[in-house]
């Protein structure tokens, strides 16, 4: 059962474990890919974006991920482009409009569809990319090693990590509350009435528990020096570093130069 | 020097407020195992953080005396030596992880790592503390998922990777059954000799097994300081925790006049077993 | 006998994608009892009280709460019947105060204000609160927390109270107050279950045993018998209390108090006397 939890964290968090050139990569590296994928998305034409995602997704594929990919891309994008398709493609009043399968379409509308649609692809198949490839503890290491503050990768792996914790509390609050007779099957007007004696306890304990946790981080040396001693972590090279100076650098290039373009 | 010396220490959580401790002097030398014992909301566990350097903080703090740990009271330490002083295991065992590491491995890895130790030295560290708390085959666990007796275990061994002078465990065991109270308690038996011990405690059974030294705590006010023996005869010891079944029967037919002169009162079931099993069987009148 | 409280009729429950938590579990609770759950953690001790206080509901067969199908009630309705004390108190208190706490539950049960009020204060007279009503529950210690929660469940008369490792951490003053409230609740014809690790505790209030290992009920028995049961009590992974121990080993009988042990062995030895 104690492992079957484990699982549930790995579901949650969506990594896929592999030993591809993609998982070697440092984990900052992708970080920065991943930035520089978000300002292509904005500054790049769809022609583009449309080859970002395609890319995004065959490297996310290679790399062990294809069924990820599938399911967050169809629920996502399925969903987006038929609203999409309906209000730009057929009711608003958008110029250029032809008839097709008896359908009285827009074709300034249909290419507003493609222009989002390919932003939200390159967007969401890049963070698939960086998500299924990087173990939040990796990404952690790698901050750390880089000489972030710790209170940076706090603030990554405690939601991460404490969440769960969390939901089980806010259930086993629920059913005491319950067992006392409030009614949380009732109508909706009982269930309003219901909620500050589920909320009441769920913030008092959540107060409490940051008061301890502040202690024990104080009492383990958490920010007693700048820079912590990372084991094991991320492999970084030249040539990424390199890799990550030159996004860095495209990334303001690509911003002026979506100003000639728009 | 004594490694822990507290002056008269009066205090209470809010200004005004009424006085968990009541004017407590205690000295603890290195390598001691202590036992503070009481009823509940006696101040045991309050004095348990004072001595673990939880208190004093901003909002409580003493209103007369003090305490010191190694002549200096623990906000003159700095921060980075400070968790090589003292470190402090709760009832609540998932409140003890920090909430930074996916592994077990990692949690024991963050306090050393926090200190900016070498990385030779740190994995020595975690070798060691995984060794001593037994978390060998657990080391790629997710804290999280761990049992409550074995999260309080990676409590230990978190706070052991400190290396400190001082371990305060607070009612460790409290929450446990049976079975991993039993765990946790040979665990705690064989922590390193020269690690000093303070474990507070509502119960006698634990703290008989664990101490050497116990501390009876009444109302803020320490009124036993002494070994097993002799906390076993006090008074009040009888009133706070009961005396176990076994040792009032045998008080029963002491008073009878039915228990052999001589004998000293059973502390165990072992004990009043081979007393009155033959006493018993010699009657004659036997099943 | 009166009509059961409580009627389990081949009670079976398991979460998706896992075996059986609980197979077949038949019994049933009457006014005045005094009954124990114990069985070593993941035995199904938890579940079982969540199938009790409706929580949960049974898979296959039935709950009966006071002779109606529980499949059919609320947990609201079913709390009238049957209150629960659980393991942290923290996880139900919400009011300022303590006496606000303990009105909870008999404010929505349509009683007169004097009733209400004498309900309140009856509750918080037996749990040793009287003196803490405008105290906020939390700021009190552990143990008069626990009493709270206690009080909360006794202010509504439930029927019957189930206990969730009640006596964890107290200590004598507070183990005695407790074994008072489960005593006076018995004599006035609403029954206890205690789901209960600590055996002196069990033998001392106790008088019938409910025994799960794995899923399924091992021993159904009088607190004696079943501490005389040693195939039972391994399997339920059950220490014997020091004074049955005391007893077995030289009396050859159970005895569950040292007055009761002490009575017997000096009725021997004074026969046993030349």
């Amino acid at each position: 059962m104690a492992a079957a939890k484990d699982k549930d964290r790995e579901k949650t968090l969506l990594y896929v474990p592999g030993e591809g050139w993609l998982h070697r990569l440092n984990p900052l590296t992708r970080l920065t890919g991943l930035g520089l994928v978000a300002v292509a998305a904005f500054a790049l034409p769809p022609a583009a974006t449309i080859v970002i995602a395609l890319v995004a997704t065959l490297m996310g594929t290679v790399a062990g991920a294809g069924a990820v990919f599938l399911r967050r891309l169809t629920l996502t994008l399925g969903p987006l482009a038929l609203a999409l398709f309906v209000v730009h493609g057929m009711l608003m009043d958008h110029p250029n409009r032809f008839g097709f399968l008896g359908l009285d379409l827009s074709h300034d509308g249909l290419m507003y569809m493609v222009k989002i649609l390919g932003r939200i692809a390159a967007l969401l198949s890049g963070s698939l990319v960086f998500v299924t490839t990087t173990h939040p503890s990796a990404l952690l290491k790698a901050l750390d090693s880089h000489g972030f503050p710790p209170g940076v990768s706090y603030l990554i792996a405690s939601p991460l990590l404490l969440l769960e914790p969390f939901t089980q509390r806010a259930r086993a609050i629920r059913e005491a509350q319950m067992a006392r007779g409030l009614d949380l099957e009732g109508s909706f007007f009982a269930r309003i009435r219901a909620f500050p004696a589920l909320l009441l306890p769920l913030v008092t304990l959540a107060l409490a528990d940051i008061d301890h946790r502040a202690q024990v981080l104080d009492g383990r040396g958490f920010r007693a020096r700048p820079r912590r001693t990372v084991l094991d972590a991320p492999k970084d090279s030249p040539r990424q570093r390199l890799a990550r100076r030159v996004m860095l650098g495209l990334a303001p290039l690509l911003i002026v130069g979506a100003f000639f373009w728009h | 020097m004594a490694l822990i010396e507290i002056d008269n220490l009066h205090f209470s959580w809010t200004p005004g407020g009424p006085g968990v401790l009541a004017g407590i002097s205690l000295q603890i030398a290195a390598g001691e195992r202590i036992a503070i014992l009481g009823a509940n909301a006696s101040g045991k566990s309050t004095l348990a953080q004072w001595i673990a350097g939880w208190l004093p903080t901003a909002a409580a703090t003493a209103e007369t005396g003090g305490l010191t740990v190694q002549g200096k009271a623990y906000g003159d330490h700095d921060a980075a030596s400070r968790p090589g002083l003292a470190q402090f295991t709760g009832q609540v065992p998932m409140q003890q992880l920090s909430g930074f590491a996916f592994t077990v491995f990692d949690e024991i890895a963050f306090g050393p790592g926090n200190l900016g130790l070498p990385e030779a030295e740190i994995r020595a560290r975690i070798s060691d503390a995984i060794r001593i708390c037994n978390l060998e085959a657990l080391k790629d666990r997710d804290p999280f998922s761990l049992s409550g007796g074995e999260q309080q275990r990676l409590s230990i061994a978190a706070a052991l990777a400190m290396q400190p002078e001082i371990l305060v465990l607070d009612e460790p065991t409290s929450n446990f059954d049976p079975e991993s109270r039993d765990a946790l308690l040979d665990q705690i038996e064989r922590l390193p000799a020269g690690l000093t011990i303070v474990l507070a405690d509502a119960s006698l059974t634990t703290a008989l097994r664990l101490a050497a030294r116990f501390v009876l705590l009444d109302a803020g006010r320490i009124i036993f300081d002494g070994a097993a023996a002799a906390l076993l005869a006090h008074p009040r010891t009888a009133e706070i925790f009961g005396l176990p079944e076994i040792r009032l029967a045998a008080e029963y037919l002491q008073s009878a006049g039915l228990w052999p002169a001589g004998v000293p009162m059973p502390q165990s079931t072992g004990a009043a077993i081979s007393v009155l099993r033959p006493l018993l069987a010699a009657s004659g009148v036997s099943q | 006998m009166s009509a059961p409280i409580l009627d389990l009729r081949g009670a079976g429950f398991g979460y998706v994608s896992n075996a059986r938590v609980l197979s077949n579990i038949s019994f049933a609770i009457h006014p005045g009892e005094v009954v124990a759950l114990v069985g070593r953690n993941g035995a199904g001790k938890s579940t079982m009280l969540r199938l009790l206080n409706g929580l949960l509901r049974p898979q296959e067969g039935q709950v009966l709460v006071q002779g109606a199908d529980s499949a059919g009630m609320k947990v609201a309705e079913i709390s009238r019947h049957i209150g629960t004390v659980f393991q942290a108190p923290e996880q139900q208190i919400f009011n300022a105060s303590v006496e606000s706490e303990i009105a909870f539950g008999p404010a929505r049960m349509g009683l007169t204000p004097e009733e209400e009020r004498a309900r309140i204060s009856d509750a918080a007279d037996r749990c040793g609160l009287t003196e803490v009503m405008a105290t906020h529950p939390l700021d009190l210690d552990a143990a008069r927390r626990r009493f709270v929660a206690l009080a909360s469940v006794l202010a509504c008369t439930p029927a019957l109270i189930l206990l969730d490792e009640a006596q964890r951490g107290l200590d004598r003053e507070n183990r005695d107050r407790l074994g008072r409230i489960i005593r006076d609740e018995s004599a006035q014809g609403r029954a206890v279950l205690l789901v209960c690790h600590d055996m002196d505790f069990v033998a001392a209030h106790a008088a019938r045993v409910l025994a799960l290992a794995e899923g399924h009920l091992i021993a159904d028995l009088p607190v004696a018998d079943f501490f005389a049961d040693a195939a039972a009590t391994r399997r339920a992974s059950v220490e014997q209390p020091g004074i049955v121990e005391l007893s077995l080993a030289s009396l050859g009988e159970v005895a569950l108090n040292a007055r009761a042990y002490a009575d017997r062995a000096a009725e021997r030895l004074r026969k046993g006397k030349p």
